[in-house]
């Protein structure tokens, strides 16, 4: 079970080694970006089987994982596009109410942004944070959370989300401003504020 | 006549947009503006950024990390036993 494989220069697939080799990484990705254990696991499957079926189609340029990866993306893709078909009740913006206390009524900082001292990649590196930005990135209704996962983690284009999630890109744009500010405020509330006292 | 002044609260929305499409150069210099001048707004541009290159990290994942999530057992064993399935059928 050592992620580290050789297989990054290497031409041939081995699809029996595949769950061994990137079934928990996949998993992460898929979790990460549909926060349902259930759905989840079938993309993952799924992606194994059109990796499967598709594997004649391989090109060695890229690695297997990059190449399932691209097709795990695919898949979170259609997972949102069918997901956004389904009647929902929830506000989208809800959730992100304490946004509107940040400013006063003549949209000045009431509640300033404090200082943050990070440097990505360790911080990135721990275990903790990530679990924090998991928590809040769970705060967000489901619809703006599909919109910042599909611009932020998938890597779409706005173009794109609009059509995949049928929605106008001005709504598109409010979104992913209201969800970047909830994460913001939400990770230096529980996160930053408690390692720097500096304002 | 446009304003060039943009208060804090508009200048996140236009940082934001930033991320996503081309402002109009009538924002960008307004918003050029604005951050030579608000440390807070500035800061806060610097935190969509790291946000930005945190969800990028998070998407990639170091290979040397050991995942956070593993996929359950009985998961694992379903899975292994349709590629299985699917390599022993002929074609």
């Amino acid at each position: 079970m050592n992620p580290k494989n050789s297989s990054t220069d290497s031409p041939t697939i081995n699809p029996e080694t595949w769950v061994d080799h990137y079934g928990d990484y996949l998993y992460h990705f898929a979790l990460s970006g549909v926060r349902d254990p259930s759905a989840a696991e079938d993309l993952v499957q799924e992606t194994f089987l059109a990796a499967l079926s598709a594997r004649k189609n391989f090109a060695s340029r890229s690695s297997e994982k990059t190449w399932l990866t691209g097709i795990l993306k695919h898949k979170i893709v259609d997972h949102f596009r069918k997901k956004a078909k389904e009647p929902s009740g929830d506000n989208i913006m809800s959730g992100t109410e304490a946004l509107d206390k940040l400013f006063d009524p003549k949209g000045q900082w009431k509640i300033k942004p404090a200082k943050w001292d990070v440097d990505p990649m360790k911080l990135y590196e721990q275990r903790e944070f990530m679990k924090v930005l998991n928590d809040c990135l769970s705060g967000l209704s489901s619809r703006m959370a599909s919109v910042f996962i599909l611009r932020e983690m998938i890597g779409e284009t706005t173009e794109e989300i609009c059509k995949v999630l049928d929605i106008s890109a001005t709504n598109c744009w409010v979104v992913l401003h209201r969800a970047r500010g909830y994460l913001r405020h939400c990770l230096e509330i529980n996160w930053f504020t408690s390692m720097s006292t500096e304002d | 006549m446009k304003h060039w002044m943009f208060n804090c609260k508009e200048v996140t929305r236009m940082l934001s947009d930033s991320l996503d499409r081309e402002l109009s150069f009538h924002q960008r210099v307004g918003l050029r503006m604005h951050l030579l001048m608000c440390k807070f707004c500035s800061r806060y541009q610097r935190q969509l950024l790291f946000l930005r290159e945190t969800m990028h990290l998070h998407a990639k994942h170091s290979e040397d990390m050991e995942p956070l999530i593993k996929l359950p057992p009985k998961v694992r064993e379903r899975i292994e036993r349709t590629i299985h399935n699917v390599l022993d059928r002929p074609e």
